[in-house]
Parts: structure tokens; sequence; C-alpha cells
């Protein structure tokens, strides 16, 4: 049943090409004679590159456990690898844009990124507690370091500080639960967990180590209540760090959370394609209220933002708080609403921190006050953050609102109404505070009247990430049928 | 000619949207270019709708009947969750297309002397047309919700960009208000969806026709106290628009602060998209609850026609007077519709397509004396006929044409609504009737106090209407006086569907 | 909802244990509680400062450690680490052949890359 690790090498070449280039980039780190060049940039665009088109060219058919149970390898797996490369390579190009990063050193920049992409690429095929908590530091520790990289400002260290603290005190509740799941089952293979959990009747133990659990993921994905880093990390990072942390980590913990869920407390009633939860607590109500709770947290905090990173990591949060409602009832249609509005969410958030980049090259402020009068000051990226924000509102005919429909579509069929209800009203909740930065572009007189410059290579990187926004609004059916297949793929 | 009979409707909604690239494209600084071609992206629409009104069978009646509707066209769109493109014409739409295409054209030129940002405006002005035409055409109940909300972000802009002193709240105002009421349109849209099934594939449908047929319904769908909400969520989306008392708030801020232009398009179209939704979906899909409702519905009806004109007797901005006579006037079409009889439904539509016509004229006018005087307070003029004689006889012909002066449109919508509703609800007709007395309270003393009595000495060089705004203003006089004269052409165009509509509702009794 | 709030065994041995600690626990957090409120407060400079073997503080109570301990710190327990994982290779060595060997063999490369760059950037330097 699993490969071992001879075997089982073949299926890790996009793992393989990332690690080749960290190590690439500490050997050029070290030999340069200049760490500020971008030599380490351009390396590793090639090496995302490379892991983009080794994880694409998959062999079919079903997914299979390697590496001795440890790795899946497997449609969904394959899916999120894709999915934080490609976020990996347009923050790759924001970082060479960024005037944040332009005076440090460059190559342990791109070694911190790459870093945690490898633990993504991991986190989304762990089958195993050991390799899940492997995965899951992986993505966190370069994350600090990455929230702390502007050395010099207050704010960094801050950011940095409070993500460390708040990121072990969470992963140790996680593996204190990981352990007790160990202790009851006696094996630390997901599958085996949830085969041993199935057969037995639920107890107290093992609830604590399901919410003991959720607490871990849920500060990945930063869900109400285990926000609260959120906001100060993505204010102190540097913007293409922030632009990172709110798609790549938080899809990485869409995965694993789905994936645990799945094996650990679901067992698949082959007659409705639901997923069965084997367990005495509530868990659809406990995920509805986990999700009502995010999104309208989220979304209520940011109306009284005025810093544009902070606003737009509130909003994060508040898109976490949506993706969860795929999750309520954890059926196969769910998922793909989750998969669906990730690659959605892609397109529009990166765009917009990547205006907020190219805005604070400029300005060097990153209120809404320095939008002001962005319409005339720089008309293109003014249109082009205008679509991102009202995609993230979720307004046709935009993408962002066909990934809404696919969510609030499953709440409804699922008969969670008020859910829906909730969702709705956050909608236009969240709508006033995005139209705040539209109006503040288009509505208002620039305080400084020069232009802006979009250098060429951000110009074509905004083109890049405005085409799906637009085309996915009124033609989607590829990116939903890879998300359908990507969930049938799901193997243990 | 067949390809163009074949997709006239998808024609006309999309021609704008194509004019809005092209001028996108159009090198900075040649806005003369960026008007003419706005120009002509919204007059080919007016053409085709010539042609729509040529070819249109007055004998089919579409309304749930999908062989009955014409200019259909059905493709697939995603068929992972069977999204079609599926658009058609019948008597509802039909009017409200001409109206559209009509007042698209007129409104272009009336924007003519825009003069900051042309290629924002026109851009925005043609992708509202294409979002206005679509919203009238659209079968699918998916299109149609994409089509309505694809309306709201080019409003948004041009009511806060080229609006008055107080754009971005009213902006942002209208933007939320009508967002939430389609948030709940799209919850009782998606609950459509999976409790419906689609006849011939049993697969889940977004198609209106089936959701039409009561047996696509399934048991939970049937229930009636279901049934309540979702009408109500419905209802409330399309009343935020109407705009029905107490979800009008919006229209007085947006309609003051809206350049001339915009206010037009709002009063004359946007408004009556609630009333066509009703029409359109509600009505046929839950007759029951229409039933139920009928009274309450009336009521309101009522209370709008009332409280409109109370307060815009109140008002001393001559842009809010207006604004609030629609909202009065919007009250009749309400009245019509509720009273459920063929009558009173051709009535309401025919309000819909008349005070369209009369709104526009009235906004036009007003916005004329506004570009002159830069001001719109009614006891800052005084005496103006003297001074713009052909301009008081045009605002003069508006205000009887709002009052329900006999030989012009608008006294015919509203007795075929009286005569209608009469026999239903002879209370509140009775009621309503006295609202025409405040109605025409109003009219006449704001014509009163700004174009009669002695000449305020600050106007006496005011320049006289032009050419241009009459040009706007011609054609809507000459619609108003005809139909108000000989109304069976429009009223033959929608009469097979209506009367359709009335029996599919009444057939629950 | 069956099984929760879970029935306790009390025949079960460790059952004691968790008596024990809850006393344990009451007792401690109970007397310092205790303590400080029933006790006096009386506020005296002396009585609140630092101790330092009877003497005057010198420094302040949080004292600045160099952070070059904690790099020692943590480049030992790296470099330990990987030495733990020799261990149980050398001794299944001949058993895993040279796939096992090649393993190794990457393994140790990727932290040597590791220890160029330490070096390279002074952090085995003491002062």
């Amino acid at each position: 049943m699993f490969l071992g690790n001879l075997a089982s090498l073949r299926y890790f070449l996009p793992e393989f090409a990332v690690t080749a280039t960290i190590l690439l980039l500490v050997v050029l780190h070290v030999v340069t004679k200049s760490p500020k060049s971008t030599g380490s940039g351009f390396l590793s665009l090639l090496g995302v590159g490379a892991a983009i088109l080794l994880a694409g060219v998959s062999p079919a058919g079903a997914g299979r456990s390697i590496f001795e149970g440890m790795v899946a390898y497997d449609g969904f797996a394959v899916f999120f690898k894709v999915l934080t490369s490609l976020a990996t390579l347009v923050v790759i190009f924001m970082s060479m844009d960024s005037r944040d990063l332009a005076g440090r050193s460059q190559a342990e920049y791109y070694i911190f990124l790459l870093s945690t992409l490898l633990g993504m690429f991991l986190l989304s095929s762990a089958t195993d507690i050991v390799m899940l908590y492997l995965a899951l530091e992986l993505v966190s520790i370069p994350s600090y370091l990455l929230a702390g990289y502007l050395k010099g400002q207050e704010q960094s260290t801050e950011a940095a500080m409070k993500y460390v603290v708040y990121g072990a005190t969470a992963s140790g509740v996680m593996i204190y639960g990981f352990s007790l799941l160990f202790g009851l089952t006696g094996s630390t293979q997901v599958a085996e967990i949830g085969r041993s959990l199935a057969a037995g009747k639920a107890t107290l133990p093992m609830l604590l180590a399901a919410v003991m659990v959720a607490v871990g993921f849920g500060y990945k994905i930063a869900a109400v209540p285990f926000h609260m880093w959120s906001p100060d990390v993505y204010e102190g990072a540097p913007t293409p760090a922030t632009a990172f942390f709110s798609i790549g980590p938080k899809a990485a913990g869409f995965a694993v959370l789905i994936r645990f869920y799945f094996t650990v407390f679901a067992a698949e009633d082959p007659g409705t394609g639901l997923w069965r939860l084997t367990s005495a607590v509530d868990w659809p109500f406990l995920f509805a209220a986990l999700s009502a709770l995010t999104m309208t947290v989220g979304n209520l905090v940011a109306v009284k933002q005025n810093n544009v990173k902070r606003l737009l990591a509130y909003s994060s949060i508040a898109h976490a708080g949506y993706m969860l409602m795929g999750f309520v009832l954890l059926s196969s249609a769910g998922i793909e609403a989750i998969l669906f509005y990730l690659v959605v969410y892609l397109f529009m958030n990166l765009g917009a921190f990547y205006v907020v980049v190219v805005v604070s090259n400029a300005t060097r402020g990153e209120e809404i006050s320095d939008f002001m009068g962005l319409g005339s000051r720089a008309p293109f990226a003014a249109v082009v953050l205008s679509i991102f924000l009202f995609a993230l509102t979720g307004i046709p005919p935009f993408s962002g609102f066909i990934g809404k429909v696919y969510l609030f579509a499953e709440v409804i069929h699922r008969g969670v109404y008020w859910l829906a209800i909730v969702a709705a009203l956050n909608s236009v909740v969240s709508l006033y505070y995005y139209a705040r930065i539209v109006r503040a572009m288009f509505l208002e007189e620039p305080k400084d009247a020069s232009a802006i410059p979009v250098p060429a290579v951000s110009f074509a990187m905004l083109v890049l990430l405005a085409a799906p926004t637009l085309i996915l609004g009124v033609y989607w059916e590829p990116v939903a049928r890879i998300a359908a297949d990507s969930v049938r793929m799901l193997t243990f | 000619m067949g390809f163009i009979d074949s997709h006239i409707l998808s024609l006309m909604t999309f021609l704008p949207l194509l004019g809005a690239g092209v001028i996108l494209c159009v090198p900075k600084g040649k806005d003369e270019t960026m008007k003419w071609i706005a120009a002509l992206a919204s007059f080919l629409p007016l053409l085709l709708s010539v042609r729509l009104w040529f070819a249109y069978d007055r004998t089919l009646a579409g309304v749930n009947v999908a062989s009955q509707f014409q200019f259909v066209e059905q493709y697939s769109w995603i068929p992972s969750i069977n999204v079609e493109y599926f658009v058609g014409a019948d008597g509802i739409s039909m009017p409200m297309l001409l109206l559209t295409a009509l007042l698209s054209f007129l409104a272009v030129i009336g924007s003519w002397r825009i003069d900051k940002k042309i290629r924002g405006y026109m851009a925005l002005f043609l992708l509202l047309e294409t979002g206005m035409m679509g919203t009238f055409i659209a079968l699918d109940f998916f299109l149609f919700y994409v089509f309505w909300e694809v309306m709201l972000l080019p409003m948004y802009f041009l009511i806060g960009v080229w609006g008055g002193p107080r754009k971005e709240y009213a902006a942002i105002k209208f933007f939320l208000y009508t967002l939430a009421g389609s948030i709940l349109m799209l919850i009782v849209l998606l609950a459509l969806y999976f409790n419906t099934t689609n006849p011939e594939t049993g697969a889940h449908t977004f198609n209106l026709l089936h959701y039409m047929s009561q047996n696509s319904h399934n048991a939970w769908l049937k229930g009636f106290d279901v049934r309540i909400v979702l009408f109500l969520g419905l209802f409330i989306g399309f009343a935020i628009k109407v705009p029905l008392f107490p979800f009008h708030t919006w229209l007085p801020d947006a309609h003051v602060e809206a350049p001339t232009a915009i206010s037009v398009i709002l009063a004359g179209v946007l408004l009556k998209m609630g009333t066509y939704g009703l029409m359109r979906i509600s009505f046929p899909v839950f007759p029951d609850v229409t039933v139920y409702f009928a009274l309450p519905m009336a009521i309101l009806g009522v209370i709008n026609i009332i409280y409109g004109a109370l307060c815009a007797m109140a008002q001393s901005d001559l842009k809010k007077l207006v604004a609030y006579s629609s909202v009065s006037h919007m009250g009749f079409v309400l009245l019509g519709m509720a009273a459920l009889t063929p009558l009173g439904m051709v009535g309401a539509s025919m309000q819909m397509f008349s005070h369209g016509m009369i709104t526009a004229m009235l906004f036009f006018l007003v916005g004329v004396v506004y570009d002159r005087a830069h001001h719109r307070q009614i006891d800052g003029f005084g005496g103006l006929g003297a001074v713009v004689p052909v301009y008081t006889a045009f605002i003069g012909f508006a205000f009887f044409a709002s009052l329900g002066l006999p030989g012009l449109s608008g006294f015919i919508a509203e007795q075929l609504v009286f005569l209608g509703s009469f026999p239903v609800f002879r209370t509140l007709v009775v009621i309503g009737a006295v609202g025409i007395i405040f109605v025409a309270a109003f009219h006449l003393w704001a014509l009163q106090r700004v174009f009669l009595g002695p000449l305020n000495p600050k106007y006496a060089t005011l320049d006289e209407i032009n050419g241009r705004e009459i040009f706007c203003l011609a054609p809507l006089v000459v619609l108003i006086m005809a139909v108000g004269v000989w109304p069976m052409p429009v009223i033959n165009l929608m009469n097979a569907s209506l009367v359709r509509l009335v029996d599919l509702v009444k057939a629950v009794i | 909802m069956g099984g929760f709030p879970a029935t306790v065994d009390f025949s079960n041995p460790y059952f004691a244990v968790l008596v024990l600690l809850a006393i344990a626990l009451a007792m401690s957090v109970g007397f310092v509680l205790l303590s400080q409120a029933l006790g006096p407060k009386r506020y005296d400079r002396i009585k609140y400062s630092v101790y330092e073997c009877g003497v005057d503080p010198l420094t302040p109570a949080a004292v600045r450690v160099s952070v070059k301990f904690y790099l020692l710190a943590i480049l030992f327990i790296l470099f330990d680490l990987e030495v733990t994982f020799l261990y149980p290779w050398a001794v299944l060595f001949r058993s895993l052949g040279l796939f096992g060997f090649i393993e190794m063999a990457v393994f140790v490369g990727i932290l040597l890359v590791g220890l160029v760059y330490a070096w390279k950037k002074g952090a085995l330097e003491w002062q």
C-alpha cells in the first residue's frame, strides 16, 4: 500500500526542485560579493517555475501514499502545490519590485520564501501527524523570519515577535492534540487514526484532541478566535511578505484542515456524497459558528481601519470565514467551492497587494490617505485596484462573485440558511470598506498630484492578475472542473 | 438581416459594451471622438429597437411558455452548474427594451456638456446600458442576476465622480442599499436553484420558465411558509429599486446628486426594474403568495402615491421635487399590479413606460435650468416664463404630463390603473385618486413659483433652451402626446403577455 | 450526544492521581491567594527591591544576556541532532546499502551547506 523510499522519489520532484533552489541560494549568498543583487530573485523564479512544471506533470489516476505513508501524492496535493507555487511566483516578482526590500540582503529573503513554499508542499500532502507537525513548523518558522525581515523597523520586529509567540502557542496546543490522538489510537498515521476512531465510540479525549488540533489549523488560516496575530503581522511585515501570508500559508492551512478532518472525523456515505462526521459533537454547527464569527469579526473591524495593509489583513480574515462556509458540512461540493475560491482569491488578493506595493514605493505610505487621487496619479493602477477590490466584495461580473456563489450555493443547498444570511450581510459590510479605498482613489483629490510610475514588470504582472479576475467572472468552467477533479482524487 | 434578427437582443445588449471597449482605446484628449462613439454605440440599439417594434408578433404571449418567446437565444454557458445564456422578449419586456434604448441614446446626447474624464463617463455609461438591456432580456435567473449587479458599479462611479456636492455619500448609499437587496435576491436564487428540477433532464436549473411551472418545485419549495419567506426576500430586493416606502430613502439623495443624464436613466429605467422583476419573476414563480400579499402590496402602492406627493410638496429643491414625484408615480404601478386584473396590469405596465418618458423629460428640463442658474431652489426663481418662453412651454408640458392631464400618456396609464383596481380595492383607489390632487398641487405650485408671477431680476438674461437640449426632449414630447391620444399600439404590444400573466397568477385561486 | 460528558470510572487508578493533582493545585493556588488576600500590604522600598546577596542591586533585574549564547546553543542543537541521526544509520549501514549511503550523504550535504553559511556569516566567531 505504501511506497518505499526509493520508489517514492519520482513523485517528490517539485520538492527537490525547491530544495535545490534553496541550497543554491545559500551558496550564492555565501559566495557572492554584494548581497543586494537581484540574482537570487531570478534564481528563485527559475526554481519555483521548475516546481510548477514538475508538479503539473503528474501521473494520472488515483493517488498513492509515498514515503512509507508519510506523504500522499494525489490530485488534491498537486492542486495545492501548483496554487502555492503560483502565489510564490507572483510574490517573487512583487519582492523584486518592492522598495522596502531593495536595500537589504536579497538571497536570505528568497531562502525564507522558498523554505515556506517547501513547507506548504509538505503541509498539503502530509498524512502522518508527525509529518504534519513538521510541515506546519516548516511553514511557520520561515514566516516568522519573513515578518521580521525589515530589521531596523520596530513594527517589523514587533510583528515577528507576536507571530513567534502566537505560533508557538498554537503549535504547542496542536501537538498536544496530536499526542492525545496517538495515545488513543496507537498510530501516527492519519488514516489509521480515522479508522480506529470510527470503530470506537466518541470519547472526551478524542473531542478534546479534535478541538486542540483545530486550534493549530485555525491559527494558520487566521480564523477567529485564533486570528489575533494576523493584523499586526500583516501590517509590520514587508508588503510582499504580507501578500504571501495572505494566500500561501492560508491555502496550505485549508489543505491540511480539509485533509485531516476528512480523514479522521468523516466517513463517506456513498449514497449522498456527503461526509458523515463520526462524532458526538454537532460539528456542522461548530464550523458554521466559527465561519460566521470569523467573517463577522473580520469585516466589522476592517471598517475602522485606515492602514490599507491592516485593512487587507482583516479582509483576508473575513475571506477565510467565507471559505469556512464550504467546510460546514464537509461535503465534496463544499470542498470544491473552497478550492475554487482559493484560486480566484489568489488573483484578487495578490493583485490588490501588488498595487499597494507600487503605490507605497512612490508615496512611502500605506494609509488610505496615500491612495487619494490615485485615479489621476496612476489611472491604470487605480482601475486595476478597483477591479480587485470589487472582486473581493463579490459582485458580478468579477471572479470573486462566482467564488461566493459556489460557497453560498453549498450552504443553501445543505439548509444552513442563517449562515447564508450572515454571509450576505457581511458582503454588504465589506463593500463599505473596499469602497472607501475606491472612493479615495477616484472621488477625492490628491494632496500631491505628481504621477506615480508603474514599472513595466509591475504593469505586466497586474495585467496577468487582473485578466483572470475578469475572465473567470464570465467563463469559469475549466477552474470549476479542476477543483472538482482535485476533490475526487483526495486520498489518505 | 437573418443574423441581426436572430441575435437582435444580444446585439442590443452588447453593442454598447463594444462601444465602451472602443472608447477605452481612443487616445487621450480626443473627447469629441469619444462622445460620438458613445452616441453611435447607443444609437445602434435604438435602430434595432425600431426593428424590434416591427418584427414583434403581438399575438404571442410568452411569460411562461418557452415557445412563445420571441428573438430567443439559448446557449449553454457553464454546463457544470446548468447556467445558460437564455434570452428572449415578450410583452412584459418589450416596452422596457424600447424605453431603455430611447432613453440611453437621449441621455448620451444629454451628457454632451460633461467636461471632465469623458472617457470614463462614456465607458461606464455604455456598460450601464449593457446591464440594463441584459436585465430586461434575461430568462435565466443567474444571467438576470449578473446583469442586475453589473448595473451597480457604473452607477456608483457615475454618481460619485460626476455628481453634485454630496455625491460620495449619495453614491455609497445607493450602492449599499441596492447591494443589500441584491444579496437577498441571490439567496432566493440559490434556494430556487436547488429545489427545482428541469423537467427534461431532472437536473437543477436556473431557467426562469422552469421555475414558473409549479410541478418542477420539490416538496420543500411547495411549503407555503417557505414560499412566503422567499417571496419576501425577492420583494425586498425589488422594492428597494422601485422604490417602495420604506425602502425609498436612497432615491432623493441619488437623484439629486447624480448628473442630469444619469438622473434621467436612474428615474427612467432603473426604477422600472423593480416592478419588472416583480412581473417577470415574483408573480409567476410564487402566484399563491402574490395573491396572499395582494392587499399589502396595494396598500404600499397607495402609501407611495400619497407620501411621495406630500414629500414633493414640501421640497424647495426642484430636482428633489421631481425625485419624490417619481416615488409617487411608481406607487401607481404597484397598485395596478397588485389588483391582478388585466386592466390593472396593463395600466401598471403603461405607467412604467409613460412615467419613464415623462420623468426623463422632467430631469432633462431641471438639468437645463441648473446648467444656467447653477442652483435649483424653487424660491430662488420667479417669473421665468417671460424670459425663456420655449423652455417654459416644455416644462409646462412635462408638468402637465406628470400630473396626468388627459391627452397625454400619464392620464391613460393612471386611468387604466384605476379602472383595473377599482373593482378589487375600492377604498384604496379612492385614496389614490385623492392622491392625484396632491400630485397636481405640487406640480402647479412649483410651476407657478418658478415660471409665473413677478420676474426675479437676477434671471432677466437667462439663456433660452438650445437645439441640443430640444433634440433630447422632442422625441419624448412626440411620444407622450402620441401615446396619450392613441395608446393602442403600445397596449397591443403588451396585452397578450399581461393577460397571460394575470391568468397565471389567478389560476391558483 | 453519546459519551459527552464522559462517564468517570472511579476504579481507574489514574483517578486517584487526578484527585491528588486537584488537591495539590487547590492547595498551592489557594495558599498563594489566601496570603495575598489576608496578608498585610505595607509598601516598603527595601522589601520590594531585588535580592542580590544583601547588597544594593548593582544592575536592573532583567539582565540582557548576550545573544551569542543563544546562537551557540542553536547551532549545537542542529548539529547534535544531525549526529543523532547518524548513529542509527551507522548501526544499520550494511543493510541500507547504496541507497542508504546516498541518502545520508545528501542529508549531511544539506547540513554542510548550512554550516558553510553559518561560518561565512560569522556565527562561529565567539566575539
